[in-house]
């Protein structure tokens, strides 16, 4: 996918201005947090359970040769065919040359934020195929042309009434009411099941690969991965080393913590582990399995301080509670991953010069660090993208100014206590009668939105405290 | 090209750890991590636990004593959704021994088709922490049958469900050991269901839009009533 975030505060301004849009999120925000919360309450030691994981993944990362190798020789003793891919390119060209090995014209495919990663898609569709998303939130924004504005609900941008035109618009089916969420679904799994009865090749992403066994797991509720998994009869399973985990009961564990975080449910309608190719007992199943392990940069990223991200499962619980996401929404962060964790993957995976403004969209207030099933410390890492960002020198050199000057006061305890002092009673003095400041020299950024309080009287907290330990040393 | 794509990889994890550990101590600091602990049961017994789970994943569950009732349980739920007693289930020796003719049951036995209404599934595993029941790929259970139909039924034996998901893979690998690994395991828990659009949950997404469980074995009926919340605890 062609990368956007160069261009974040623009679109972060223009998502500000429709207001649908933004009282759609501000309900994501409070519902979906809410879901989360109550079942991370009903499962009892939620916490342990995000210890417990970091253990695992801690454990997998430290030996990673070794369980790949050991899942690529299962994988391989099952019959699946084992790809690695260096680059998203790669990876898109091995899934057409296996289409095209196949003389294969139709692609029903799973979700997969992998492939939306190297976009797979606009190579396939130039080559001729015909290429059908089957999430239903993938399938909407497909058919409206847009990208996912969410990991989890790629589609939670659309109002009923857009999806309703959309389908009126893209489905030939005459005159129909379409009034309701039900009515959408229905026709939505009328028109897709053709499809999928007529798939020459599935294509699904994993939530985890399990070495033991040389299996990979597959979490959905509709089930659609799965029709992909068992009816076309070639099946291209399109993945990352790090989703890489040592037993099915870690997979199991990551499943407990994946379904509660992103949806508030306890478990998924289907969770299913797929081992390869029909076997002799099989009736069904494709005849032929494929698994594409990419690499695009990770194995840079394990090597890094930034490694953690690689613990990432892809659940959305640092979208749903980051105050930023919830703003300005999916696309303004111009690719495929949002919010915090987007946040550090964009400029990891893509580049820093491109998407040095994501990091900054961080308020610091750690709610996503408070949530994440991985534990991972989203906080630190878009902290330490910000200082890569000005050891780059990739703000702009008056912002950069600002900032040295800024570090230079704050090293000058005296000047610095005496600047603040004054203009402190200046503003005091000045804003007085209104309380409050509507306009304000070098700070419209600000009062464009608000007002700017006026200081109270008493002077700066400095002051207070000195006048405090003065008065008998009481601490309060 | 790709086999030296596949090198450059191992040879960058490699580094990460320059000295290997050998297999075995590898997997002994494994076994010191152990398994993680199972979400909170929603009741103590059981199968009121797995009752109420399979309730709460929007399915709905009836109790038979035996196969003969199991049968009969069958046909009525099939003939009040469909007035028909047509049905595809796979071929489960289990399920062939039935006593099919005392409920009026037509099963055809095979791989469901487009144009099936209802599929039965004979479940491997209950477990009791999610509500789910386990199916293996195969013969006696085709991956399609528990995509393609409308309403999926699905019996379970009372003592194979289990409490854990860890106790289920415990069954499995011991299942699983004497012949060769099936091409799907596959935990459902629930019809198919989606909440892409404005967030609402609708049953039926591509999968079944029904989800009929049969507890077969002799659990007393308040076990039901419990796990509904209609009558408290013992």
């Amino acid at each position: 996918m062609k990368v956007a975030s160069q261009d974040f505060l623009q679109q972060a301004h223009e998502a500000l201005r429709a207001k649908d849009k933004v009282e759609r999120r501000d309900l994501l925000g409070q519902f979906m947090p809410a879901a989360r919360d109550a079942a991370a309450n009903a499962y009892g030691d939620f916490d342990g359970l995000r210890a417990h994981m970091k253990r695992v993944r801690g454990h997998t990362t430290e030996h990673l040769a070794h369980y790949l190798q050991q899942f690529e020789e299962a994988a391989v003793a099952h019959g699946n065919q084992v790809h690695f891919a260096a680059t998203a390119e790669q990876l898109n060209s091995t899934v057409l040359s296996i289409c095209q090995t196949h003389n294969a014209r139709r692609v029903a495919k799973g979700k997969s934020m992998v492939t939306e990663e190297t976009g797979l898609n606009e190579l396939l569709l130039k080559a001729g195929l015909e290429v059908l998303e089957t999430d239903l939130g993938e399938y909407i924004i497909q058919q409206a042309g847009e990208a996912p504005s969410h990991i989890v609900g790629p589609a939670f941008h659309k109002s009923l009434a857009e999806v309703r035109e959309l389908f009126l618009a893209k489905h030939k089916l005459g005159e129909r009411a379409l009034e309701s969420v039900s009515d959408i679904v229905e026709e939505a799994r009328g028109v897709l099941r053709e499809r999928f009865l007529a798939a020459d090749v599935g294509i699904i992403g994993a939530n985890a690969l399990i070495a033991e066994h040389g299996t990979t797991m597959l979490v959905t509720n509709e089930g659609n991965g799965d029709l992909c998994a068992n009816l076309p009869p070639v099946l291209i399973i399109c993945t990352t080393f790090e989703r890489l985990l040592p037993r099915a009961e870690d997979a199991m564990a990551l499943q407990r913590l994946l379904v509660r975080s992103a949806t508030g449910q306890s478990h998924t309608c289907y969770t299913s582990f797929y081992s390869g190719p029909r076997r002799e007992d099989d009736v069904d199943g494709p005849l032929e399995t494929h698994i594409i392990l990419l690499d695009n940069k990770r194995s840079d990223i394990l090597a890094s301080d930034y490694h953690e991200i690689l613990d990432c499962i892809r659940c959305g619980a640092c979208l749903n509670h980051c105050p930023i996401y919830i703003g300005v929404g999916g696309h303004a962060y111009g690719w495929v991953y949002p919010g915090p964790m987007g946040s550090v993957l964009t400029p990891l995976l893509t580049s820093l010069e491109q998407s040095h403004d994501l990091p900054n969209a961080c308020t610091s207030c750690g709610r996503c660090a408070e949530v994440c099933p991985a534990n991972i410390p989203l906080p630190d890492l878009l902290r330490d993208l910000r200082q890569e960002e000005s050891a780059q020198q990739l703000k702009p050199a008056r912002w950069r100014r600002g900032l040295r000057l800024h570090a230079w006061l704050l090293r000058q305890p005296v000047l610095y206590q005496r600047l603040t002092g004054w203009s402190m009673s200046a503003l005091g003095l000045l804003g007085k009668r209104r309380g409050a400041f509507r306009r304000m020299p070098f700070a419209s950024g600000w009062t464009s939105q608000r007002d700017f309080p006026a200081p109270e009287a008493g002077g700066t907290f400095m002051r207070q405290y000195a006048a405090r330990k003065r008065r008998g040393g009481r601490r309060g | 090209m790709a086999e030296s794509v596949r090198a450059a990889l191992f040879a960058r994890l490699r580094e990460r750890s320059p000295a290997p550990a050998e297999p075995a101590e590898i997997a002994r600091a494994l076994a010191t991590i152990g398994y993680a602990t199972a979400a909170r049961m929603p009741h103590a017994d059981l199968h009121t636990a797995f009752i109420a789970n399979v309730l709460a994943n929007k399915g709905t569950l009836e109790l038979a004593l035996d196969r003969g009732a199991a049968v009969r349980a069958i046909g009525r739920y099939l003939y009040k959704r469909f007035r028909t007693h047509k049905l595809v289930a796979g071929n489960d020796p289990r399920l062939a021994a039935m006593p099919w003719r005392d409920g009026g049951v037509l099963p055809r036995f095979g791989a469901a088709e487009p144009g099936d209404a209802a599929a039965l599934s004979y479940a491997r595993l209950g477990v009791a922490e999610t509500g789910a029941i386990v199916t293996f790929t195969g013969r006696a259970n085709p991956g399609r049958n528990n995509l393609l139909p409308e309403d999926h039924l699905v019996l379970v034996n009372r003592e194979d469900v289990v409490a854990t998901l860890e106790d289920a893979w415990a069954k499995i690998r011991i299942e699983t050991g004497a012949g060769a690994w099936p091409r799907g395991i596959q935990f459902i828990a629930g019809p198919s269901s989606t909440a892409d659009v404005e967030a609402q949950l609708v049953l039926g997404a591509h999968g079944p839009c029904r989800w009929h469980v049969i507890l077969v074995g002799d659990t007393p009926a308040q076990a039901l009533e419990q796990a509904r919340g209609e009558l408290p605890e013992a």
